[in-house]
């Protein structure tokens, strides 16, 4: 929590103020997660418009920058056109729940971060799954077709899933000796990152983001939310606030899901050694936390276009073949990254 | 030993090349994007219009030559034959028609077009054969109430009162004629 104390004498305030936790988790869905949302949202649209010949949002701003403000402004002031269920009110609970339990454990540089222990890495995929959970529930709970569906699909997608993704993060943890946030930065550089200390390891990257494409039905697989077969399956009968919410969940586990791939297997948020004594000679760790946290999500927003990239140039798999995807292709090939990268640690 | 190497190691070899070969197939598409995103060559360029409106400085003038608005029946020219209520895939137009001032002409009574299930496929324009039935340069129809989506364009039901004075009518124009 150091770096809310670092901010504070920066910013000229005692470090005394009190409820110093809760300002850090404001700031950081505020000024990280929030803009990052809008960030994303607006590149996704753009590119994949350039990508298919349209035009994209254009009345907004300059370029429609300003689209994914407006589009939240519209869906806050929607009214949602049913009556909650129980289900419904279980799925937001669950919601919330999965959104901020995390917050305090995103490593976002080697001052900012707030919760460091040895199961660091499992918190974040725990709330992954606490999402995909609420996404079921959610479906199941409408009582509508594409709803249930939706909500079977993201059971059979969260459950294939996880298997080969968490195999991913033990190849990471036997590499790095820990799964502290701190240890496995510790373990890369700058440029030294894990993905390629040996090709096990790459194998390793590659299962772990397609586990977790499938684990969240982010966009290339997201069977569970399919417009064209089931009309958007969980998401079609939630409207207005709700669906700002839900879709702002959604971003939360792609975000969150990319940050752990940024900090096991790409250089987490190393800066060159050279600069970092250079800011610490000078005093100056406010620096220091800046120009790691802006290192860190530039590579996390390079990993997020890259998968929109391929999932706006490739059409959506079927339900049936991700399952089969991830089980008969990532599955496999997640034992054999962490077979390889056994005996690799050993040798 | 032949059934050995068939069963495992081919087996094997497939997996693996049907991987490879969907990675290609994906990387492929991907790398086919890429001239559209940078921008470059002639046929490159965006497909899509602005929306006419006064902030993309356009008008329904603007809109491409086949463009199908919304549909507009010229009553006087329908025969009420019922084509395009047997073609709309949506089911979405109803026609009713009874005989009219004379036994030759016919009324069309209902003749109701339900915008909120049509899809502007065009069908029933193109089967019409008095070519009465149009889409017009019209493209902005939201409403508030799901009924106002429908449009009504028959000429409504035929009064007894009407159906007497048309009765009187033939007989008077009948009864000269015996006359000469
Ligand atoms: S609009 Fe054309 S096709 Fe439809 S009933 Fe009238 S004449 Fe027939
Ligand atoms: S345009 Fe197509 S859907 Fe619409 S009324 Fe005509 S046939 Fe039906």
């Amino acid at each position: 929590m150091n770096w809310v104390f670092l901010w504070l004498r920066a910013l000229g305030f005692s470090a005394t103020v009190p409820g110093i936790p809760l300002i850090a988790l404001a700031c950081i869905s505020l000024f990280v997660i929030l803009p990052s949302c809008a960030l994303i949202a607006y590149l996704d649209r753009k590119l994949s418009a350039d990508l298919q010949a349209r035009v994209g949002p254009c009345r907004t701003g300059y370029r429609g920058m300003l689209q994914p403000v407006a589009d939240c402004v519209k869906l806050l002031q929607k009214n949602s056109m049913h009556s909650q269920t129980l289900g419904e009110l279980l799925w937001m609970l669950l919601h919330t729940m999965a959104l901020y339990a995390s917050l305090a454990a995103i490593p976002l540089g080697s001052l900012a971060m707030m919760v460091d222990t040895q199961m660091s890495v499992f918190i974040p995929f725990w709330s992954a799954l606490v999402l995909a959970l609420g996404t079921m529930l959610l479906g199941l709970g409408q009582y509508t077709t594409p709803g249930w569906l939706g909500g079977i699909r993201t059971a059979a997608q969260s459950l294939a899933g996880t298997f080969p993704s968490l195999i991913g993060i033990l190849c990471v943890g036997m590499h790095a000796g820990s799964f502290r946030w701190s240890a496995l930065a510790a373990s890369q550089g700058f440029l030294h990152w894990t993905m390629f200390a040996h090709p096990f390891l790459l194998l390793a990257f590659v299962v772990f983001v397609g586990g977790g494409l499938v684990l969240l039905a982010i966009a290339p697989l997201d069977g569970g939310l399919a417009m064209s077969d089931i009309h958007g399956g969980v998401a079609v009968h939630v409207t207005g606030r709700q669906l700002a919410l839900f879709q702002f969940g959604r971003f939360y586990g792609f975000f969150i899901w990319s940050v752990m791939t940024v900090v096991l297997f790409m250089g987490a948020w190393r800066i060159p050694e050279s600069l970092r004594s250079w800011f610490l000679a000078l005093d100056a760790e406010v620096c220091i936390s800046v120009v790691e946290l802006t290192w860190l999500l530039l590579k996390t927003y390079v990993l997020m276009l890259f998968i929109l990239w391929i999932a706006r140039a490739n059409p959506r798999a079927r339900v049936d073949q991700i399952t089969d995807f991830s089980w008969g292709v990532l599955g496999p090939l997640a034992l054999v990254a962490l077979v390889g990268t056994a005996f690799w640690t050993m040798v | 030993m032949m059934y050995f190497r068939r069963s495992v190691f081919i087996a094997l070899f497939w997996y693996l090349h049907s991987i490879v070969k969907s990675s290609l197939s994906i990387a492929g598409s991907c790398f086919a994007t890429l001239p559209y995103l940078l921008r470059i060559g002639e046929s490159r360029k965006e497909v899509t219009d602005g929306y006419p409106d006064p902030i993309s400085s356009k008008t329904a003038d603007d809109l491409p030559p086949r463009s199908r608005g919304l549909l507009f029946n010229d009553i006087e020219r329908c025969t009420g034959c019922g084509d395009c209520e047997h073609v709309c895939p949506a089911g979405c137009i109803e026609v009713a028609s009874e005989p009219g001032a004379h036994d030759s002409r016919i009324w069309v009574s209902v003749f109701d077009v339900d915008f909120s299930r049509c899809v502007f496929c065009g069908l029933c324009v193109d089967i019409c054969q008095p070519m009465s039935l149009v889409h017009t340069r019209q493209y902005e129809g939201a409403a508030y109430q799901l009924e106002d989506l429908v449009a009504s364009f028959g000429r409504g039901q035929v009064t007894e009162e009407q159906r007497e004075k048309w009765h009187l009518a033939r007989q008077r124009l009948s009864a000269p004629q015996e006359g000469a």
